[in-house]
C-alpha cells in the first residue's frame, strides 16, 4: 500500500532527511570496506591511511544522524511505524558507525601486511569483501523500500561469509603449522578476514531491524517473544 | 460470562435524528482498566462515551439500537433507571464544572440527595478528596468556594465530587484539554492510581496521553470501531493502516 503523508511536511522532510543520511553513511562505508581491500590487494598504504582519515566523517555523521533522531523522539513524539523507523534508524547508523571502525581494522592490516612479504594470493578475501558491500548495500535498500525479502536475502548471506571465514582460517592454519615464520602474516590476515565476517553481522543486524521496523516483530534474537493478547 | 468485563457493547448503533452517529458498536471494557478512545473530531468517541451512562437521553431526537450490558444488565431496558446508571457510572467533563458552592457542599452535594447521614459526609468528603489527591491542598479551607480554586484543583475537586457517589465505572471526557501540563499530569497521575479500585473510560485528542495512561485503546472513525487493542500494540504496530496513519499525523 501506498505510503500517505504526514500532514506535517516539516515532519515528513525530517523523516526523509534521515533516510538521505543513512544512504550517505552507508555508501560511505561500503566506500571505505573497498578502498581498505584495495589498499591490500594492490599493496598501497597511502590508500589505507585515506581510509583512516576518512573514518572521521563517519564518525561525524554517525552523531550527527543519531541527534536528529534524537530531536525527533523529543519534538515528534513519534508512534507505530514512525517510531518503528526512527528507532530503527539509530540502530542503523550504530551498525555503520561499527562497518566504519571495521574498515579502519582492515586498514591498519594492510598497512603492517603491506610492510611485508605478500604471503599468498588474496582470493577468498576479495570474494569475501564483494559479498558484505553487496549486503550492507542490500540491508539499506531493504530499509528504505521496506522490502522483506531483500532483508531475508541478507541473513541468508551472512551464513556465506561465515563459512568464507572458517575456509581462510584453516587454510590459513596450514600455512602457520608449515612454517612458523607466517605467523605473524596469517593471523593479520585472519583478522582482516573476521573484521569482514563482522561487517557482515552488522548487515545482518540491520536487516534484522528492517525485519522489525516493517512488521513490528523482533527477529534478532531467537529468544525474541511477541505478546498479541488482544483485548476482551 | 466473563467476571473482567464490566461493559458489553452489543451492535450498538446510536442516531441524532436521522444521523446515524454510532454504526453496529462491538465491544468490550474491562474492569480496573483504563481505556482510551481516540479518532478525530465527529468520530462518536464522545457519543460513545455519553451512551455509557444514558446522558445521551437528555438530548431530544436521539435514539440507541442495540445492548449496552453493564455487568450483563441491559442499561437501555425499560426497567433500568438512568438516573440509578449515573450513579454507578460517573463522569467528569472537559472543562471544570463545581458547583458554585463551599468544596465541601461540591463533594457532600450528591450524597446528601441519598440522604447520608452528616457523620458519615465527613468521613466521604475527606476520602473522596484524598482519593482525588486534592485533601492536603484543600483540607483547611473546605468551608472556601471551589470557585477559588485552580483549574487543576477544580477538576480534581470534580473527581472527587464523583469519587463520593461511589462509582464503578468513571467516564471522563477529555478531562485534561482546558488544563496546564502540570495539572495534566497529577490527574494522569490520579488516572493510574485510580484504575486500581474503578474501571475508566476517557475520550482524549491527546496520543501522547492515551498511549501514557490507557491499558487498552479504541480508535473510531465516522461512527466506526476501526481498531480495538492493547495500548502498546496501537501506538507501536496496529493492525489496520487507517489507525496508523491516524496516530501518526498522516490523516485526511
Amino acid at each position: 500500500m501506498e505510503e500517505r503523508r504526514h500532514t506535517s511536511l516539516h515532519y515528513e522532510m525530517e523523516l526523509q532527511e534521515i533516510k538521505n543520511g543513512l544512504i550517505y553513511i552507508g555508501a560511505l562505508t561500503e566506500k571505505a570496506i573497498r578502498m581498505a581491500m584495495q589498499s591490500l590487494i594492490e599493496r598501497n598504504s597511502d590508500i589505507a591511511h585515506k581510509v583512516i582519515k576518512d573514518d572521521d566523517e563517519i564518525d561525524k555523521m554517525d552523531t550527527d544522524l543519531e541527534e536528529r533522531c534524537i530531536r525527533i523522539l523529543a519534538l515528534r513524539q513519534p508512534t507505530a511505524i514512525d517510531l518503528r523507523f526512527i528507532t530503527t534508524a539509530i540502530k542503523i547508523t550504530g551498525h555503520l558507525e561499527r562497518i566504519g571502525d571495521m574498515a579502519v581494522n582492515i586498514a591498519e592490516k594492510a598497512i603492517q601486511l603491506n610492510e611485508e612479504t605478500k604471503l599468498k594470493p588474496y582470493i577468498d578475501l576479495p570474494r569475501m569483501a564483494g559479498i558484505v558491500i553487496e549486503m550492507i548495500k542490500n540491508s539499506l535498500d531493504s530499509f528504505i523500500r521496506n522490502d522483506l525479502n531483500m532483508a531475508e536475502e541478507v541473513r541468508r548471506m551472512e551464513d556465506v561469509t561465515d563459512d568464507l571465514n572458517e575456509q581462510i582460517f584453516r587454510e590459513l592454519l596450514t600455512f602457520m603449522m608449515e612454517d612458523s615464520k607466517t605467523i605473524h602474516r596469517s593471523l593479520m590476515i585472519m583478522q582482516v578476514s573476521k573484521n569482514l565476517e563482522r561487517i557482515a553481522d552488522h548487515a545482518k543486524g540491520i536487516a534484522d531491524m528492517v525485519t522489525y521496523m516493517v512488521t513490528g516483530e523482533c527477529v534478532r534474537h531467537q529468544t525474541c517473544v511477541v505478546d498479541e493478547k488482544e483485548p476482551a | 460470562m466473563d467476571f473482567n468485563i464490566i461493559i458489553k457493547l452489543n451492535k450498538v448503533n446510536f442516531y441524532y435524528g436521522q444521523s446515524r452517529a454510532l454504526t453496529d458498536i462491538t465491544m468490550n471494557f474491562r474492569k480496573n482498566k483504563v481505556s482510551a478512545l481516540i479518532g478525530p473530531s465527529g468520530c462518536g468517541k464522545s457519543t460513545l462515551l455519553r451512551l455509557l451512562n444514558r446522558m445521551n437521553d437528555l438530548i431530544d431526537g436521539t435514539r440507541v439500537e442495540g445492548e449496552i450490558l453493564f455487568e450483563d444488565k441491559n442499561i437501555y431496558a425499560k426497567d433500568v433507571d438512568p438516573v440509578e446508571i449515573r450513579r454507578k457510572v460517573g463522569m467528569v467533563f472537559q472543562k471544570p464544572n463545581p458547583f458554585p458552592k463551599t468544596i465541601y457542599n461540591n463533594i457532600a452535594y450528591g450524597p446528601k440527595l441519598t440522604s447520608m447521614k452528616t457523620d458519615d459526609l465527613d468521613a466521604l468528603v475527606e476520602q473522596s478528596l484524598k482519593q482525588a489527591v486534592l485533601w492536603d491542598e484543600v483540607k483547611d479551607i473546605l468551608n472556601k468556594s471551589a470557585m477559588n480554586l485552580s483549574g487543576g484543583q477544580q477538576q480534581r475537586l470534580c473527581i472527587a465530587r464523583a469519587l463520593a457517589m461511589k462509582p464503578d465505572i468513571l467516564l471522563m471526557d477529555e478531562p485534561t484539554s482546558a488544563l496546564d501540563p502540570i495539572s495534566t499530569a497529577k490527574i494522569e497521575e490520579l488516572i493510574e492510581e485510580l484504575k486500581k479500585n474503578y474501571t475508566i473510560i476517557i475520550v482524549t485528542h491527546n496520543m501522547q496521553q492515551a498511549a501514557r495512561i490507557s491499558d487498552e485503546t479504541a480508535f473510531f472513525y465516522l461512527g466506526n470501531l476501526v481498531e480495538y487493542n492493547k495500548t502498546e500494540k496501537i501506538f507501536t504496530n496496529p493492525d489496520v493502516k487507517h489507525t496508523e496513519d491516524y496516530i501518526t499525523g498522516r490523516f485526511g
